[in-house]
């Protein structure tokens, strides 16, 4: 993956949330976004901007500090340096206090019907 | 010749006889105080990371609404994935590493059969893989529409994907974890502990199952030649009605890769 200079992330939570805004992990180094609207709370969608500015061998969604968070669905927008943006969309899952959120994803191959 | 430079080459640097001390005075006068220990840290807490499923876009698909639907996503010049609208093999997987292993699996027998550069095929639920010959360069805009077809017409004449012997003999779910907990507890992880690596049984689902590389192995250039090449193939011999052997380590997240490298 070439440096990421920025992403956009959606995240909508399901029945149990979160009350502290998440931060993300970049390469083991916790990181605030940098702007965010929304909430974490049940039911709502939180959106924030990430400027890592750097090449990411892991880029993680940090879990919550307490309890569980069930998430929806997350859509990140990725704006990797000199290249096109470029759009993934994640499933459901829950995290735990000890868990964290892979949201390292390269660019989608291309799909064609056969 | 700059001053500070012939200090450093010349003999007059070492110490006159008269202070220098021995190694025994030195390990003497060496006491705790001079090294302390180093504080024990903590270890930073282990945590988990989740991998959410990936959810492929809705792109729109061309062709009659009834027609099976198939769709192909080649991930380098040697290796597609045919995601089909159905299940193919539900629940279940198998894996043809060549025509000669085929013999019960009629679909990838059709797909050995369409063209020699094919070299493995995998079926497992909605999804065929196909690798062909690592020496030649596949063109996925021509060979992926052929295969595509074969598949739609195995399919549409309801010819099975393995054979009925070949699905009574899979083992149940119990069995197969405790075959593999014991190939990996007493064969597996003694033979990695020398590079630090540990391999740890994450589940199995049918006949596919799903590992996770540890210390030394996580995030090792040679990983995926450890689990192909060795663990793998002797589950394998052990088990032949062995699905998918998938990875769902995180090897971005490896703290202590053994090989950063491949070794030359």
């Amino acid at each position: 993956m070439p440096r990421l200079d920025a992403f956009d992330i959606t995240i909508r939570t399901g029945a149990r949330g979160r009350s502290r805004p998440p931060h993300f992990v970049i390469n083991g180094y916790p990181l605030e976004f940098d702007t965010h609207t929304g909430s974490t709370e049940p039911g709502d969608v939180f959106e924030a901007h990430g400027d890592p500015g750097s090449f990411p061998h892991s880029l993680l969604l940090a879990g919550p500090e307490e309890g569980s968070w069930d998430i929806e669905g997350v859509t990140i927008t990725y704006y990797p340096d000199g290249e096109e943006s470029y759009t993934v969309e994640l499933g459901a899952c829950t995290l735990d206090d000890d868990a964290d959120l892979n949201i390292n994803h390269p660019r989608p191959a291309p799909v064609f019907d056969v | 010749m700059p001053s500070w430079f012939s200090n450093v080459f010349s003999k007059s640097r070492s110490a006159p006889a008269a202070q220098r001390i021995s190694r025994a005075q030195l390990a003497a006068v060496m006491t705790e105080e001079d090294n302390p220990e180093p504080e024990a840290l903590d270890a930073p807490p282990q945590r988990r990371v989740v991998d959410a499923p990936v959810i492929a876009p809705d792109a729109p698909s061309s062709g009659p609404a009834d027609e099976i639907r198939i769709k192909a996503q080649p991930l380098h010049a040697n290796a597609c994935v045919f995601l089909v609208d159905r299940p193919v093999f539900a629940g279940r997987s198998i894996v043809c590493t060549g025509p000669q292993n085929a013999a019960d699996a009629p679909l990838a027998q059709r797909l050995f059969a369409l063209d020699e550069r094919v070299i493995e095929v995998v079926i497992h639920n909605l999804t065929v893989k196909v690798r062909t010959h690592p020496r030649v360069q596949t063109d996925w805009d021509t060979f992926a529409p052929r295969i595509g077809a074969a598949i739609r017409e195995h399919l549409k004449t309801g010819g099975p994907v393995a054979s009925p012997e070949f699905e009574a003999a899979i083992p149940s779910e119990e069995a197969l974890r405790a075959e593999i907990e014991d190939i990996l507890e007493s064969v597996v992880n003694p033979g990695i502990a020398g590079h630090a690596g540990r391999i740890r049984l994450d589940g199995v689902e049918g006949n596919t199952v799903y590992l996770e590389m540890l210390g030394g192995c996580q995030g090792c250039a040679a990983s995926q030649i450890t689990l192909k090449q060795g663990v793998e193939r002797l589950l394998r011999d052990a088990m032949p009605q062995l699905g998918a052997v998938l990875d769902v380590t995180d090897h971005a997240a490896g703290n202590n890769p053994y090989y950063r490298e491949l070794p030359a």
